[in-house]
């Protein structure tokens, strides 16, 4: 039944890729979202899923059933979600600030931190 | 400049006292060698594991290096006490000093081929640090990173060769693989080994071609030219092929390269020494002309270069280092050091001239000095190798333009005619006469009481030269011999003549300048220039400030290595579509899933899109929900929620989206400007038209991309999973933490510090944003 499940990511993966890859500053945030929740899903099956059981202990026993969850992956998963919510939505102020700024959202000609180079050698240096 | 006001005396001995470090130094070493008998040991376990340990041991050999180390050491540190009296930085020169002595007394005393390697790098950095410390003077700073350049690009070469050497020998010592020497000759891997070590002490000892960081590196205070640049630190590379000789002194490659490359440096830098005309630099051709002789010596296959090789290294740098003390001196009381300006300066510093013109005696090896018995066994080591003739010639005209050279330093600058008077010029303090003349007085004495220096050169010449009997170890012998007389003869009267053609000499050589184009010295500028602009190249290239272009890079790259890994690992098994018990659920959060991200893929409008999004993040909640991972579904439906609103908040300073096409010829960049031509492709650069995010080579990137994702996953399926923490966390979750829910004990209480650092990267995003959202705030998009 992974099967179904790999080829799901695979193909949210390449979804993600081709909108990071857009020309405009919004779809690259959203594709950054998208490949953040392949990614969870990835760490996710590593974690071999298979039962429907939550890692929950019954009353009245002291330890984890062995039909349960494995609760691990879980852990970590959630860990991920909380984090790349809390990246996606400083990227979010930050990409609405910029195409505000810049009055424009197409990521190429944002060029603000890293402008064309002058010098054949020599780094620009920005001056604010 | 000299002034001599009060003050100087207090000012010029108040580093006096550093000098207690070297003197005890060599106070030690001479107990010691009253005391216990050569060779030394001492060995401390360091990493054992890897073959290195603090293998120290000293023979004669080492013995006479570590006696020039701390002697003239001593001697420097009394001279630059004087030379930096007024020099705010001296203490910190001082310091380098120190540590160089130190890294120069290791490095002559390291059995352990690693530990021989760390000494021999310490002496490169402190020679940078001190060709450096004038660092305001931007040619300072060049000839500081020249030398570093080359002698740690030298040393990285010597350290490859001394691992081949270890591993070919079997042992990870000096002396085992000196013991191993003859047995090495038929490894193939020989050569190359040879090569390397070779690189490291041609470009330690400054020979040809490497040998144009030595004249450069006189930026540096006199103290230290005397010192590093003359008596020890060019030295070390000598000491390194000297001390392996005996192993390989029966392979042809190596006496082939030594002495054609102690020729050939010999030569170029005494004809090149005619082209300068600062009085330091001319001494540092001179001494680059000696290594040359010293790498020649060393090739020679005859027992008696030992001899003549530890004579010859011991008088030039009693020599060598007067002699720079007396151009410094110079410089100190005149202000410059340029041979046309200086002349019969020998009424105004007559100790000074004193001096230049005993140390010039020995260094043109006249009679009544040691360079004469050391020129003796020069030439006698010479005579019983059948050298080509070429290299018979060459060393005449290198010591006949050598004697030129005393000439100009001892006899031109003082005896001259005396120019134009500049101001007063009065002899320099004491602190700056003392030393070279102790060390001039002291070559003297070894001509006239041998028996003071015989035993520790003959003990060093044995060292290195294990075949020489005790028949033929008489300094002096050569006394007798015409003929070698008369060859000196021939070569003072060369010299002479050289010398009184000087400047018709430094004119003709000046008119093929042109030549420097070619040189080696231009070749490391060269090398230099291109390093630059290919560090330029490749940082536009791969860091182009372009965000796609950035972002197709790294695909690229990290497609390319997962290619290459598949390529390494075992094919996958089949995979199977077994029904687990989720079943229809996970079809129903697939389906979920990939509408949400083809249709953000699809669709313009950016509400859509985002809501698409969420469409992905609310099927992997449902997948989570029917994994068994309720906690992980509620949190994620409750992030996608906030998520998709606070991205609405936000959505309108975005502004509207892109157009399909764009006709506006100024969103098109000039391929040199963002380096990356694709960034208009799609339909190519003759229209302007084309897709966003939908370009060939995006789908091409995406779709590998998510091949290789999925080839991960079959990589990963069949592994084994080791259960050993969830089952300890299965465990010990209620009695040790009082929790049912699993998932949340081991974020709260087995991982807590982990979480706490998860709820600081929100709270720092939120503090990140909170500037930004005030500025969105107080303007509102046009």
């Amino acid at each position: 039944m992974t099967l179904i499940l790999m080829i799901t990511i695979s193909l949210t993966v390449a979804a993600g890729v081709l909108l990071l890859l857009s020309r405009d500053l919004f779809r690259t945030l959203v594709g950054l979202a998208v490949l953040g929740s392949a990614v969870n899903l990835t760490v996710f099956l590593a974690g071999r899923p298979g039962s429907l059981t939550p890692p929950l202990i019954p009353p009245g026993l002291d330890r984890l059933p062995a039909g349960a969850a494995d609760p691990l992956p879980q852990a970590l998963v959630l860990t991920a979600i909380v984090i790349g919510f809390a990246l996606l939505c400083f990227a979010l102020v930050l990409g609405a600030w910029i195409s505000q700024r810049a009055g424009h959202t197409e990521v190429d000609r944002l060029r603000l931190s890293e402008p064309p180079a002058k010098d054949p050698l020599k780094p620009t240096i920005l001056k604010e | 400049m000299q002034h001599a006001d009060p003050h100087d005396h207090d000012a010029a001995t108040a580093y006096l006292w550093v000098m207690i470090f070297p003197l005890a130094a060599f106070v030690l070493l001479a107990w010691g060698l009253v005391q216990h008998p050569l060779p030394w040991h001492w060995e401390l376990p360091w990493v054992p594991g890897l073959g290195i340990d603090l293998a120290f041991r000293i023979d004669a050999f080492s013995a006479q290096m570590l006696a020039l180390i701390t002697g003239i050491g001593t001697l420097v540190f009394v001279y630059a006490s004087g030379y930096l009296a007024h020099e705010p930085k001296a203490g910190r020169l001082l310091g380098v000093l120190l540590l160089f002595m130190l890294a120069m007394i290791g490095a002559v005393s390291a059995d352990n081929l690693i530990l021989l390697f760390l000494f021999w790098e310490l002496t490169s950095l402190a020679s940078f640090l001190l060709v450096g410390f004038k660092h305001e003077d931007a040619q300072a700073r060049a000839s500081a990173r020249q030398a570093l350049l080359i002698t740690m690009g030298g040393g990285l070469a010597l350290l490859g060769g001394l691992i081949l050497l270890a591993q070919m020998s079997g042992a990870w010592t000096l002396s085992g693989v000196i013991a191993a020497g003859p047995r090495l000759a038929e490894d193939p891997r020989l050569p190359l080994a040879l090569t390397l070590v070779l690189l490291g002490a041609f470009t330690k000892s400054a020979q040809f071609p490497f040998h144009f960081w030595l004249p450069n590196a006189m930026a540096a205070p006199t103290p230290v030219s005397a010192y590093l640049h003359s008596a020890t630190l060019v030295k070390l590379g000598i000491y390194l092929m000297a001390r392996l000789d005996p192993a390989f002194n029966q392979v042809l490659f190596w006496e082939a390269v030594l002495i054609g490359t102690g020729t050939l440096t010999a030569v170029w830098a005494a004809v090149l020494a005619l082209r300068e005309r600062d009085l330091k630099r001319i001494l540092a051709r001179t001494t680059v002309a000696a290594l040359g002789t010293l790498t020649l010596l060393i090739g020679l296959p005859t027992p008696g270069a030992g001899l003549a090789l530890v004579t010859f290294l011991f008088a030039h740098a009693l020599y060598k280092a007067p002699l720079f003390m007396v151009a410094g001196n110079i410089d100190h009381a005149t202000g410059t050091r340029s041979i046309d300006h200086l002349m019969g300066l020998r009424r105004a510093m007559p100790w000074t001239a004193a001096i230049a013109i005993l140390a010039g005696l020995s260094m043109a090896g006249l009679p009544l000095s040691f360079g004469f018995v050391a020129k003796d066994a020069v030439n006698l080591a010479k005579a019983d190798a059948d050298l080509f003739l070429l290299v018979g010639y060459a060393s005449v005209l290198v010591n006949a333009l050598v004697v030129a050279v005393a000439g100009v330093a001892a006899i031109r600058v003082f005896w001259g005619p005396p120019e134009a008077p500049r101001g007063p010029v009065r002899e320099v303090h004491w602190t700056l006469i003392l030393p070279p003349l102790v060390i001039v007085l002291l070559g003297i004495e070894f001509e006239f009481l041998p028996a003071l220096a015989d035993p520790l050169l003959i003990g060093a010449a044995q060292a290195i030269s294990p075949a020489l009997g005790s028949g033929d170890l008489d300094l002096n012998a050569s006394f007798e011999l015409g003929d070698l007389v008369s060859a000196t003869g021939i070569t003072l009267a060369m010299g002479l003549l050289f010398f009184l053609a000087w400047d018709r000499l430094h004119q003709a050589l000046h008119r093929l300048h042109w030549l420097d184009r070619y040189g080696p010295a231009a070749g490391y500028e060269h090398l230099l220039h291109g390093l630059t602009r290919i560090a330029a190249w490749q940082t536009r290239h791969l860091q182009p400030g372009i965000l796609s272009a950035s972002l197709r890079l790294t695909l690229s790259g990290l497609l390319t290595l997962g290619a290459l890994a598949w390529l390494a690992l075992a094919p996958p098994p089949e995979l199977t579509w077994d029904w687990g018990p989720q079943g229809w659920a996970w079809v129903l959060a697939a389906v979920l899933i990939l509408v949400g991200a083809a249709a953000a893929v699809l669709l313009r409008d950016r509400l859509a899109l985002l809501m698409a999004s969420g469409l992905v993040g609310y099927g992997s909640a449902v997948l989570f929900l029917f994994s068994g991972a309720p906690d992980l579904a509620f949190t994620q439906f409750a992030v996608e929620t906030v998520l998709v609103v606070i991205a609405a908040s936000v959505l309108p300073r975005f502004g509207p989206p892109l157009p399909r096409a764009i006709r506006d010829p100024a969103i098109r960049y000039s391929p040199k400007s963002s380096s990356s031509a694709d960034l208009v492709s799609g339909a190519g650069s003759n229209s302007s038209r084309y897709r966003p995010g939908l370009t060939p080579f995006s789908l091409l990137l995406a779709a590998a991309a998510g091949l290789g994702s999925f080839l991960l996953m079959t990589q990963l399926s069949p592994l084994p999973v080791s259960t050993e923490l969830s089952d300890w966390f299965a465990a010990a979750s209620l009695p040790e933490a009082r929790g049912h829910n699993v998932v949340n004990v081991i974020i709260v209480d087995f991982r807590a510090l982990d979480t706490l650092g998860e709820i600081a990267v929100v709270a720092f995003s939120l503090l990140a944003a909170l500037p930004l959202l005030a500025g969105l705030r107080g303007r509102a998009r046009p």
